[in-house]
């Protein structure tokens, strides 16, 4: 009862308390901000991600997957699966319409030949589609007024989901968002035509090597397409570098289309054309699956699998067949194939988390120098309590106590000052990236000129303290204003640059628990040494000279 | 008087450590004081008063194996820590020259102090808080509860301070140097409210160098180089 008492009046009979507070506060509300933008970045990234390519993706090398139709339809009639779609995955150069004139440039990319109505079941392909006509008059009058979405003909999302001119009825491309250099990414995540170059409309040209089974490269081939929309799918590195053409083209263009099957032991006829004695099916090198609700990627990974052994061993037995299925393709889920972007970033947070839980140790040594400092400070009061039966422990539990106050205060107003910056992290955001108002400029002004005016009296009284304390406050309050009339406003987290539009606003209640928790721990072992030396004071000479 | 003594000091020994160095402040003194006393124990700065208060108080011990220091009959100075924690508490009380009040704590949290670290009286804190505003009301200190020790005259410290070492009814109050940082007028009203509380039955061991102040009390003894010197007062 005691050690309540004294301790809490230690606590709120003096000024170092508070600041002892403000600090572990401070600390804990740095650690959990950041690491809730991190998680935050992270969770937007798996979801891109996982809207991207599905749950699963069964891939085959180059010489790809014959009689992917009759796989698909085995695949799409297991319970776990809601949607499954084949696809061409390969590479290309872009031959880009810019510059005007004969010199052209050429961009590498990476090729997606699609069926775009099935890839919609299994990824966000049609969400993506970034170019359509606004839904209505408000959602019109929302946008930039040079905005092109604003005059868009309703047909161009149509065309993207199609991956078709219908114009000219012509197989289309989509381009992922940042393949050409016509789309300006502006603050609040929309895009404004740059140097004229609105691309859908305009024609580019794919040219994909074919490669055979064999792994024999063919002659290049080309061909033209008219760009139909552009995909914005959250994942820079994706957006940055994939066009979408229908598979049929894909297949053409790369010879993994279904052609007739020749008898090379028979001779010849008249035009030297061998006999055909079948034809060999067309061929895909991924598939693509999504997960009906409840199943999870890891099980749907396996029964997938389990299938394609299963067809795989079927077509082998099938002597009908002209083809054969491969016998090492990769099955993996979403998370693993997409690995190389998320492992990093989570790694990332981990170096940020155990970075920035160095603050535990400057919060610990805060509280152990602040307690050594009240201890030297409170020796007499430790005799005078040990004289009056006291116990060492009782002593000691006096201290610990007040660094539990300390730690558990700080930690909460730490978790509620992060859970105000996290969550209005967009405005203040906002705020930072926009010209202050002209009343917060006047305002900080007049506190500047507050503290000069209160420098000026102090200096006058040739009172140190005061001096110190008002020219600090000058300082501080002159170069905030000054920075304020100055600075025009820097966006940290910039839609230009980084991938998503707004920062992420959501507290990771896990680490803000550990978080809050190490805050308290790091406080009680800071009070903990100070606690015992305490305990450890002869009352004796405590009373004597304390 | 009772033949047993009530506290008693028996060839007490106690020498200060400093490094390699010993000083040797008590040299075997023998105190009996019985129940109902009050001794005035007299001597020069350095003689080794508040050293033979606080061994009788059980802030310290004598020397290993040279003497001891008996409450009712029991020797205290061996006991362990925890036990002596619980006879400063429940059988002795404190009054010290500088009063040593909590500055953070008020009259009223200084006074009870006691029976918090006790652990409550029976009545729980309502019971602890109406005793010690009764103790501090018979002192004069009634309108003073919730003023913090800063805000008080030396004379009202004091006076709080006895309060404090009467909450939980000890059997012997131990005063050092009570009224030593007290002008005349305010010491004999402090020397005034100890008689008071003397002829009430309560034991009274005071230190102090002033011989009008320890004839107060009914009997004198004086300590010379570390050694006791008996005699009654006058």
């Amino acid at each position: 009862m005691y050690a309540s008492l004294v301790s809490n009046r230690y606590l709120t009979s003096r000024l170092i308390p508070v600041i002892a507070v403000a600090a572990v506060a401070l600390c804990v509300a740095l650690v959990i901000t950041v690491v809730s933008v991190m998680s935050g970045f992270l969770d937007m990234l798996k979801a891109s991600g996982r809207s991207i390519v599905g749950d699963v993706i069964v891939s085959s090398g180059i010489g790809g997957m014959p009689y992917s139709e009759e796989l698909l339809a085995e695949l799409r009639a297991l319970p776990e699966v809601a949607g499954a779609t084949p696809l061409i995955d390969t590479i290309g150069l872009l031959r880009m319409p810019y510059p005007a004139g004969p010199q052209k440039e050429t961009a590498h990319v990476q090729v997606w030949a699609v069926d775009p109505a099935s890839l919609s079941a299994v990824t966000d392909f049609a969400d993506d589609l970034y170019w359509r006509a606004p839904k209505d008059a408000a959602a019109a009058a929302s946008m930039a007024p040079d905005d092109p979405r604003r005059t868009l003909d309703p047909a161009i999302l149509e065309d993207g989901k199609r991956l078709m001119q219908s114009r000219t009825n012509t197989p289309g491309i989509a381009l992922g968002m940042h393949v050409s250099i016509g789309n300006a990414r502006q603050r609040d995540g929309s895009y404004l035509p740059r140097y004229g170059w609105f691309m859908p409309g305009f024609e580019v040209t794919l040219t994909v090597v074919p490669v055979s089974g064999k792994g024999k490269i063919a002659e290049p081939r080309e061909q033209i397409f008219p760009v139909v929309n552009e995909v914005q799918t959250g994942l820079f590195e994706v957006d940055r570098n994939r066009v979408y053409i229908p598979l049929a083209e894909g297949q053409r263009l790369l010879r993994l289309d279904e052609a007739p099957l020749y008898d090379l032991t028979a001779d010849p006829d008249a035009s030297g054309n061998y006999p055909i004695i079948g034809r060999t099916p067309a061929r895909v090198t991924k598939l693509l699956l999504r997960a009906k609700p409840g199943c999870s990627a890891d099980a749907l990974r396996d029964r997938v699998q389990e299938t394609y052994d299963a067809f795989a061993d079927r077509i082998e037995s099938d002597r009908t067949r002209t083809a054969s299925m491969p016998r090492f393709v990769q099955v993996l889920t979403w998370e693993q194939q997409l690995r190389d972007l998320i492992v990093p970033v989570e790694k990332e947070r981990e170096m940020m988390r155990v970075l920035f839980s160095l603050i535990y140790l400057v919060c610990a040594g805060l509280i152990l120098s602040i307690f050594w400092a009240i201890v030297v400070e409170k020796t007499r009061d430790i005799g005078i309590l040990r004289s009056v039966g006291a116990s060492r422990t009782g002593v000691m539990w006096i201290f610990l106590r007040y660094g539990l106050i300390i730690g558990t205060l700080g930690s909460a107003l730490g978790v509620l000052l992060a859970w105000g910056i996290v969550t209005n992290v967009n405005p203040i955001h906002e705020a930072i990236g926009s010209d202050a108002p002209l009343a917060i400029r006047v305002t900080a002004w007049s506190i500047a000129l507050a503290c000069m005016v209160g420098l000026c009296v102090t200096a006058l009284r040739r009172k140190f303290l005061p001096t110190l304390l008002w020219t600090l406050g000058t300082i501080v309050s002159s170069a905030a204003a000054a920075g304020l009339t100055l600075h025009h406003g820097t966006l940290i987290w910039d839609p230009s640059i980084y991938y998503f539009s707004l920062v992420p606003d959501k507290v990771d209640w896990w680490a803000a628990g550990t978080t809050a928790i190490g805050g308290v721990l790091f406080s009680v072992i800071g009070a903990a040494i100070p606690a015992a030396k305490a305990a450890d004071i002869d009352p004796v000479e405590a009373l004597r000279y304390g | 008087m009772a033949d047993n003594p009530l506290l008693e000091a028996r060839r007490v020994h106690k020498t200060y450590r400093f490094g390699a160095l010993g000083v040797e402040v008590l040299r075997g003194v023998d105190l009996a004081v019985h129940a109902g006393e009050w001794v005035a124990v007299l001597g020069s700065s350095g003689s080794g008063k508040s050293t033979l208060m606080h061994l009788l108080g059980g802030l310290d011990r004598p020397d290993a194996g040279k003497g001891e220091v008996r409450f009712r009959g029991e020797p205290i100075s061996l006991q362990p820590g925890s036990a002596l924690d619980s006879y400063r508490n429940r059988d002795i009380g404190f009054v010290f020259q500088f009063y040593h009040l909590l500055p953070e704590l008020s009259v009223l949290e200084n006074t009870v102090l006691p029976s918090l670290v006790r652990g409550g009286a029976s009545g729980g804190r309502t019971s602890i808080r109406r005793d010690a505003e009764a103790l501090l009301d018979a002192f004069g200190l009634a309108h003073r509860l919730a003023h913090r020790p800063s805000q008080l005259s030396g004379g009202e410290r004091q006076r709080v301070a006895i309060a404090r070492a009467l909450i939980n009814r000890p059997a012997v109050l131990l005063a050092d140097e009570p009224t030593g940082n007290l002008d005349a007028a305010t010491g004999a009203g402090i020397l005034d409210l100890l008689a008071e509380r003397h002829r009430q039955g309560l034991t009274v061991v005071m230190v102090t160098h002033d011989h009008e102040v320890a004839a107060r009390a009914t009997r004198q003894i004086r300590l010379v180089n570390g050694t006791s010197d008996a005699s009654h007062a006058p």
